[in-house]
């Protein structure tokens, strides 16, 4: 075969490994009966394409399979809400009506459908917050993270409940406010509800990493087996609602999921008995 | 020693133990093909896993249902052990590719050499 064959095939080579980088895995390449090392190339290339394509359709289908059911969650909880309001409603009117004596048996089941429905509500806003996480038309604004730990601190009256302390002034930076909002009260709320302290200690840290900016939420808890460090992240995981029973396992799985979708990421490092801290990553101001 | 063939592979059992399948030149293994090659296979070893030597140097090609099926349990089932002979630039290709992505349930080496191949089946 002469030179010019070679380049020939050489230049095919080179076309397909473009169409393949641009996903485009509708041609195969010849392959001739020389069997020599360009065939070799040409017939991995042709594979690889294959599998690549099989690949890229598999994950298609599951990240719409993904959107329906987020889709099919946010409306099954929406539409909870409303019926659960109703049943608190009654609850209270039940209770007025009833008037049960203190501590006896209806007032204990009285007591028990209110602790319930709560749940069920806590639950229920639990996947409406997962659900809502999209950044496909966010506003990003330029947020003082101290400002916002303190306001946090401050609405939710966590002074009350725990010591915390923002080591060092935090940066400023720049994401969807609500969505920071929900990211610092999850990882705060997160460390005190699952405190073994008598007085649960939480530090806010930040510093640039790798031109990034890295939030540490370090808490005096128990800490989180090796085991679990990777699945407290997941939906519904059961880690969580071991340790406490009136978890639900969503909190750091929507922390985990607005993260992701603004191309940050979210990881723990703990050993057990002796607390956790969260990091995760902040893009930068340009 | 039992010995059978179709148009594409030479099947051979020999007395101590080991299953031999050398493609015929210029082959293009297809799912159909791959299927059919397990089936004899299972036959000759009388449904018992042995070790298997595979020449693939005669391979031109082979589709992607074909690899898959090559590593699945059901081919498993056939041999304990599986020394792939690959000695020319496109049965090396398919061999580093099957054994790097269609991960073969059983152990599996690639051999540019028969005897090296029987030698690993042996031990």
């Amino acid at each position: 075969m002469s030179d010019l064959d070679n380049d020939k095939r050489l230049n095919e080579i080179l076309e397909m490994i473009g169409r393949v980088a641009a996903l485009d895995f509708s041609r195969m390449l010849p392959v001739s009966s020389k069997n020599d090392m360009i065939d070799a190339i040409a017939l991995g290339l042709n594979m690889l394409s294959e599998e690549l394509n099989a690949n890229v359709v598999e994950r298609s289908k599951l990240d719409s399979i993904n959107t329906k059911l987020e889709k099919f969650a946010y409306t099954t909880a929406h539409d909870l809400r409303s019926p659960l309001n109703s049943i608190t409603g009654l609850v209270t009117l039940l209770e007025l009506t009833v008037n049960p004596e203190k501590n006896s048996e209806v007032d204990n089941y009285i007591s028990k459908l209110k602790t319930t429905t709560e749940q069920m509500k806590s639950l229920v806003q639990g996947i409406l917050e997962y659900s809502k996480v999209n950044v496909g038309s966010v506003l990003m604004e330029d947020i003082d993270l101290n400002n916002l730990v303190k306001t946090v601190i401050d609405t939710d009256e966590l002074k009350e409940r725990a010591v915390i302390k923002i080591f060092d002034p935090l940066p400023s930076v720049c994401f969807n406010k609500s969505a920071m909002d929900q990211i610092i009260r999850n990882l705060l709320s997160n460390a005190m509800k699952y405190s073994d302290k008598k007085v649960c200690e939480i530090i806010v840290k930040g510093e640039e990493v790798d031109g990034r900016y890295q939030i540490a939420v370090t808490d005096n808890g128990p800490g989180i087996a090796p085991e679990h460090q990777d699945k407290i992240f997941e939906l519904f995981n059961k880690v969580e609602s071991e340790v406490k029973a009136d978890s639900h396992g969503i909190g750091l799985a929507t922390v985990r999921s607005i993260l992701n979708a603004f191309g940050e990421r979210i990881w723990v490092k703990s050993i057990l008995g002796e607390g956790a801290t969260f990091y995760f990553t902040i893009k930068k101001r340009r | 020693m039992e010995q059978r063939e179709n148009d594409k592979i030479k099947f051979t059992y020999t007395d101590d133990g080991i299953l031999y399948t050398d493609c015929f030149p210029n082959t293009i293994m297809t799912l159909v093909d791959g299927k059919e090659s397990t089936r004899i296979s299972a036959e000759m070893v009388n449904f018992t896993p042995r070790p298997l030597l595979c020449d693939l140097t005669n391979v031109v090609s082979m589709t992607q249902d074909c690899r898959k099926h090559f590593a699945s349990a059901d081919h498993a089932a056939t041999f304990s052990k599986c020394a792939l002979i690959v000695t020319s630039p496109i049965s090396r290709v398919i061999g580093n590719f099957f054994l790097g992505l269609n991960k073969p349930l059983k152990p599996t080496r690639l051999f540019t050499n028969k005897e090296e191949g029987l030698k690993w089946l042996r031990e």
